[in-house]
């Protein structure tokens, strides 16, 4: 029996439902306003592996188990699965309220006794967990947090909740008893201690009704304050991991420049300057940011005392898109929005945050609720450069070079074939397997010309049918792109697409990570598919079939350095290390930052050519973490990387005699297969031979 | 009547290409450039179209006009321009112009007389192919007009400009009447990264042409200077 179950208790019962749920509905359906008129997001492909994710990220709590996180990843899932336990309880409360015939202890089989002890059992686990929260909170204080009142009224609602269940239910053992009350084994432990104090009937009943009413009043309030807390994420996180962007994090979303060039009138921008501009799904994520900061205590910007936090670019887009959503009190009113006006999108995110970003994803990688901050950033990047020309000097010059030069390596002294000479390279004409794309930084860049020159020479004496572009080749777009020039982004991609179908490429194999990326990720979204490699790959395959071997011994230590784009974006971590192993004599060593959870260079996301101007360089902070492990080399297996370590090295250690060296794979590789003539250098300036 | 501003721009070989990629013709004594080298505006150019679009921002409202001399293919400077906020265009293309910096100043102010209501003429402080410099001065000259050179900034108060001069050291500030002629150094600064909508509408936008004839030039004795 509830006390609800009679008059006048089933006054009160109602009063509490409807007049809580009102309240909460409505806050719900003022706050979906903006979603609906917000633009759409894929949302239902691949539906099978949704589902998957789902039950492994959202019931599985799968990101909270990470060794980093690891206090977290004892005290959240005890938390949440203690709360869907309870649901059960919850929902049993209210139904019993309604009509005793109603309370799931009447389903057959005594079914309800068996979820009694795991109900106690979960009431004492959310207890666990709170404390261990509020021990974090109160003593720990990491800086990831954002410690407010909001987080303890938080824990302080869910430990009421849990304290009133319990006792509700022992003053209900005692009113009402049973063969099965110790299976409530908390309750029951509680009840024996009213039992013991000779408490009456009355009395029980009296505190029964009490402490059920208070727990039914906490479960709503609760409910109705989270719309208001940072906390919201218990209603949002279900859709938002469900919906979560299924791309490779590295890649962006494509806008439709055409259509929108048709209908271009005054005011249409391309990018997003306004909350409302945004797709729904990046609404949803700044509802569901509980401010944990996992991404911010790894953002390479951040640790380097950049503006950008990503947590707060959730934050504040959680901020201006409140201020432009009606509240309870401005629709009561006939206010479509709260007073104060709109906030501005890019003033509140901060003009530097947005440029601080490097794309490297390592936000995306480590958020437990699947936030997709990169593309939000690139969102509003795009609209400070292409509707507003808003953007740092360094980044407009590399866009204006790109865009008059087809490159991004301004006042370079080579050309794109310079590489080519005194190699046996021939052009692709389609007679051949593999396209080798150079890449921008492999012909033009003077510390990536060796190594292309390495690559080529390794693919000539493993017997790779490939060919070269040579100086038909353009930009992959890359640079463009992640610097939010979306439109010359697309020229280029389409050309660089049209010129590789026009030769009958199928098979690409390249030494850059990010073209490698635009090629393999993006390209699809311009109808251009082709298989695309990474150096590292093709080379550990052919270390396998045995047609390269390594000779020559390498009795040094190195340490491999992850590229974001092969290993955090693309999951390429362990092809570069099978190279490196197999170097006879060579230990190799790992930093703690390495794989998936690797640390920026510092040049991606256009930043190769865009002046880091505040804080610690994000190239030192690595080549410091490098450096600490001893190696005497550092492999990378990207142009950008090793040119970050190549200025990141000398200015940490000013004795060149002990200074570390920065070297690509295909480099030690070659110098250990070794039995290639050496090359003539390609000078600058120098006569291409004529068949180029 | 509000402002109007003409801007002459120039279409060069990227200056920036790597000098392996020019080669020399010897029988003609000129120099080739090679397929790659990509044919840009003229810095300083782009910094007269800069002033330029800041004397419009601060005046909130002016007519800016530009003009090239050049091939067909210098409508690409034009529409960069107009991409960068200009108003209108003219290209002047005759294969009687452009032998040399007095015939180009000949060509470029018949074309300003003939647009006529002009209170401002920005040039760049020298084209970067061949770095003369010569040309602003030489319209200003044929049009009668003061000129100013090497301005770092340009602003138009009431009937004048004013222009502060880069000097070696430091700067003079030098008042001159309208209209008058200033050219543009870079130490004006960058100029502005041209928003999408507006490439979309310079796409848009068409260029006049003019020819000789048009300009009243005699196309079949093209002026040439003596060489000194």
């Amino acid at each position: 029996m509830a006390p609800s179950n009679e008059l006048p208790g089933s006054i009160f019962f109602y009063l509490i439902i409807v007049g809580f749920s009102a309240f909460f509905l409505l806050t719900i359906a003022a706050r979906l306003i903006p979603f609906f008129k917000a633009k759409g997001a894929p949302c239902l492909d691949h539906l099978p592996a949704r589902i998957g994710d789902f039950l492994l990220i959202m019931i599985g709590q799968s990101k909270f188990f990470r060794r980093k996180y690891w206090y977290s990843g004892i005290l959240h899932p005890l938390i949440f699965w203690g709360f869907l336990v309870l649901l059960i309880r919850s929902l049993n409360l209210l139904l019993s309220g309604v009509a005793d015939p109603l309370s799931l202890q009447h389903l057959p089989f005594h079914i309800f006794d068996g979820y009694k002890p795991v109900m106690d059992l979960f009431n004492v686990a959310v207890m666990v967990g709170l404390a261990m929260g509020a021990y974090e909170r109160f003593f720990v204080k990491p800086q990831r947090l954002t410690l407010n009142l909001d987080a303890w009224r938080i824990i302080g609602l869910i430990f009421f909740l849990m304290v009133t269940d319990v006792l509700a239910n022992s003053f209900e053992l005692n009113l009402e008893g049973g063969s099965k009350e110790a299976w409530s084994f908390v309750a029951y432990g509680v009840s024996n201690i009213w039992s013991g104090m000779g408490l009456s009937h009355d009395a029980t009943g009296m505190l029964h009704a009490t402490f059920w009413y208070t727990h039914l009043i906490i479960l709503f309030g609760f409910l109705c304050y989270l719309p208001y807390s940072k906390h919201s994420h218990v209603l949002t996180v279900a859709f938002n991991v469900f919906f979560h962007n299924r791309d490779r994090s590295g890649v962006l979303r494509p806008i439709n420049i055409e259509a929108m060039m048709e209908n271009a009138e005054e005011g249409a921008t391309f990018g997003v300057g306004k909350v409302t501009d945004f797709n729904w799904k990046a609404l949803l994520d700044f509802m569901t940011c509980t401010m944990c900061g996992r991404c911010q205590s790894n953002c390479p910007a951040y640790l380097t005392d950049k503006e950008l936090s990503p947590k707060e670019i959730e934050h504040h887009g959680r901020m201006t898109l409140l201020s432009t959503t009606p509240t309870l009190s401005s629709l009561l009113k006939g206010k479509p929005a709260p007073s104060g006006g709109p906030l501005n999108l890019v003033e509140t995110m901060g003009f530097d945050s947005i440029w601080d970003c490097v794309t490297c994803g390592s936000c995306q990688y480590w958020c437990p609720v699947m936030i997709e901050h990169v593309p939000t950033i690139l969102d509003v990047r795009r609209y400070l450069v292409m509707d507003e020309a808003r953007m740092p000097e360094t980044a407009q010059a590399t866009l204006m070079q790109i865009e008059q030069r087809g490159h991004p390596w301004r006042g370079t002294q080579f050309s794109r074939s310079d590489w080519m000479q005194g190699l046996d390279v021939p052009l692709f004409d389609g007679s051949q397997e593999y396209l080798l794309w150079v890449g921008c930084s492999g012909s033009l860049s003077e510390r990536n010309v060796p190594i292309t020159q390495a690559l080529a020479r390794l693919l000539l004496q493993g017997g790779v049918s490939f060919g070269v572009l040579g100086e038909e080749e353009p930009c992959c777009g890359d640079p463009a792109r992640r610097l939010g020039n979306e439109y010359l982004f697309q020229m280029q991609a389409q050309q660089a697409i049209e010129i590789m179908k026009s030769k009958g490429v199928k098979k690409i194999v390249t030494a850059c990570p990010h073209g490698y990326n635009t090629m393999r990720n993006e390209y699809p979204q311009f109808d251009g598919n082709f298989e695309v490699l990474h150096h590292t790959e093709l080379l550990s395959r052919l270390l396998k079939e045995g047609k390269l071997q390594p000779k020559q011994g390498l009795a040094e230590t190195i340490v491999y350095h992850d590229s974001c784009y092969l290993a955090r974006h693309n999951e390429i971590d362990e092809a570069p290390r099978q190279i490196l192993e197999s170097l006879p004599g060579a230990r190799v060593v790992e930093m703690e930052r390495s794989r998936k959870t690797t640390f920026c260079c510092g040049a991606g996301g256009g930043h190769m050519w865009v002046e880091e101007s505040k804080g610690q360089h994000i190239n030192h902070a690595r080549t410091e973490e490098a450096m600490a492990t001893g190696a005497q080399i550092v492999a990378t297996a990207c142009p950008f990387c090793i040119q970050m370590f190549e200025d990141g090295i000398p200015a940490l250690e000013p004795d060149e005699e002990k200074r570390m060296r920065a070297q690509d794979i295909a480099e030690l590789l070659e110098a250990s297969v070794g039995s290639v003539p050496p090359p003539q250098p390609a000078a600058a300036g120098e006569e291409v031979p004529a068949s180029l | 009547m509000p402002l109007h501003i003409i801007a002459c721009v120039k279409q060069v070989p990227d200056p920036e290409a790597p000098a392996s990629a020019f080669r020399v013709d010897e029988a003609a004594k000129k120099v080739v450039p090679a397929a790659g080298v990509t044919p840009v505006i003229s810095q300083f150019d782009a910094l007269a179209v800069e002033a330029a679009l800041r004397i419009k921002d601060a005046a909130g409202d002016a007519k800016i006009t530009v003009i090239s001399l050049g091939p067909e293919g210098a409508r690409d400077v034009i529409k960069h321009s107009l991409a960068m906020g200009a108003d209108e265009g003219v290209l002047l293309t005759d294969s009687a112009f452009g032998g040399d910096s007095y015939t180009t100043a000949l060509a470029i102010s018949k074309a300003i007389e003939k647009i006529g209501d002009y209170n401002l003429i920005l040039c760049g402080r020298q084209a970067t192919d061949w770095d003369a410099g010569v040309v602003g001065y030489g319209i200003a000259e044929m049009l009668g007009l003061p000129s100013v050179s090497l301005a770092k900034s340009v602003t138009v108060q009431d009937s004048k400009v004013v222009v502060e001069r880069v000097l070696m050291e430091g700067y003079d500030t030098i008042e001159a009447p309208l209209p008058a002629l200033v050219t543009v150094s870079n130490e004006l600064g960058e100029p502005r990264y041209p928003k999408l909508q507006q490439i979309m509408l310079a796409a848009r936008k068409q260029v006049t042409v003019w020819g000789a004839g048009d300009l009243g030039l005699d196309a079949s004795k093209p002026a040439r200077a003596l060489r000194v």
